[in-house]
């Protein structure tokens, strides 16, 4: 199985500097690179945030949450975090292992992330 | 009911692998959620294998033999990289914590998702057999 990356930007000034990737498939050893080389291109802006979307992620190893953890390491440096949203229930149990980490949110659904992601826009919320 | 896969040393083999015993599992009747763990498993120790024992030589191989026995299914990787027993690293706490290094989460991911994991160096090869009990209902299942 592979891994469909779909990144998208913010519309307009709606949550500025927050990217969103929406990943489907499997997230492994095999294709965990093109992820980390899409994430880097997008790092080399000034982002601060960025959401993952899981909704459509079937599967997910170690070099899956390699990644995750670099890339909130990195955006936690900046003052910001990794929001991770719909996560089917058998990738939230590998989520397990990072789900503690400063940096990282997990949101159930898109509703709760949208709250954070209006405070966000505030200014009234600091990660 | 045993099937033997022989996997070059690459992440797409290993793939290769994991979806071949996915296959297998469900034809044997293993519940969804259990060859979720059981794919786990073997996508963290095959790549291990590839990764660390074998380089990514494309040209070196390694065998899995994947076999159902009663309500017993395991998962017996086979390399022939120099000697590395990798039950034998510590356990990681249960969650990462800040300044933590991210290696170590594979083999932690593959003792929560198996019933056993069992290594042993025989002549040159390194053997390290993961077993499941596929008898629980799913309410039971890691």
């Amino acid at each position: 199985m592979s891994l469909e990356i779909k990144v998208q930007r913010p519309a307009g000034n709606q949550n500025p500097g927050v990217i969103t990737f929406q990943l489907a498939g499997s997230l492994n050893t095999a294709t965990a690179p093109e992820l980390e080389r899409q994430l880097s291109v997008v790092l080399a802006e000034p982002i601060k945030d960025i959401v993952f979307d899981l909704a459509q992620l079937k599967f997910i190893t170690s070099a899956g949450l390699r990644v995750f953890a670099a890339t909130r390491k990195t955006l936690k440096e900046r003052g910001g975090q990794a929001s991770f949203v719909n996560l089917q229930p058998q990738i939230e149990t590998v989520f397990d292992v990072i789900k503690s980490l400063p940096g990282v949110s997990i949101y159930q659904d898109t509703g709760a992330l949208d709250s954070y992601l209006a405070l966000l826009q505030s200014g009234h919320f600091k990660p | 009911m045993a099937m033997v896969l022989e996997l070059q040393a690459t992440p797409a083999e290993v793939m290769r692998g994991v979806e071949a015993m996915q296959e297998f599992a469900a034809k044997q009747g293993v519940p969804e959620k259990m060859i979720f763990g059981l794919a786990l498993a073997l996508e963290e120790c095959g790549s291990n294998i590839v990764n660390h024992a074998l380089k990514r030589d494309t040209q070196r191989k390694f065998r899995v033999i994947i076999e159902r026995a009663g309500d017993l299914f395991s998962i017996e990787l086979r390399d022939d990289g120099p000697e590395f027993d990798p039950t034998a690293a510590a356990p990681r706490k249960s969650q990462a914590e800040d300044d933590d290094l991210p290696g170590g989460w594979g083999i932690e991911l593959v003792r929560r998702k198996m019933d056993e994991v069992h290594y042993e160096r025989k002549g040159k090869e390194n053997i390290l057999r993961l077993t499941k009990r596929v008898s629980l209902s799913a309410d039971e299942e890691k």
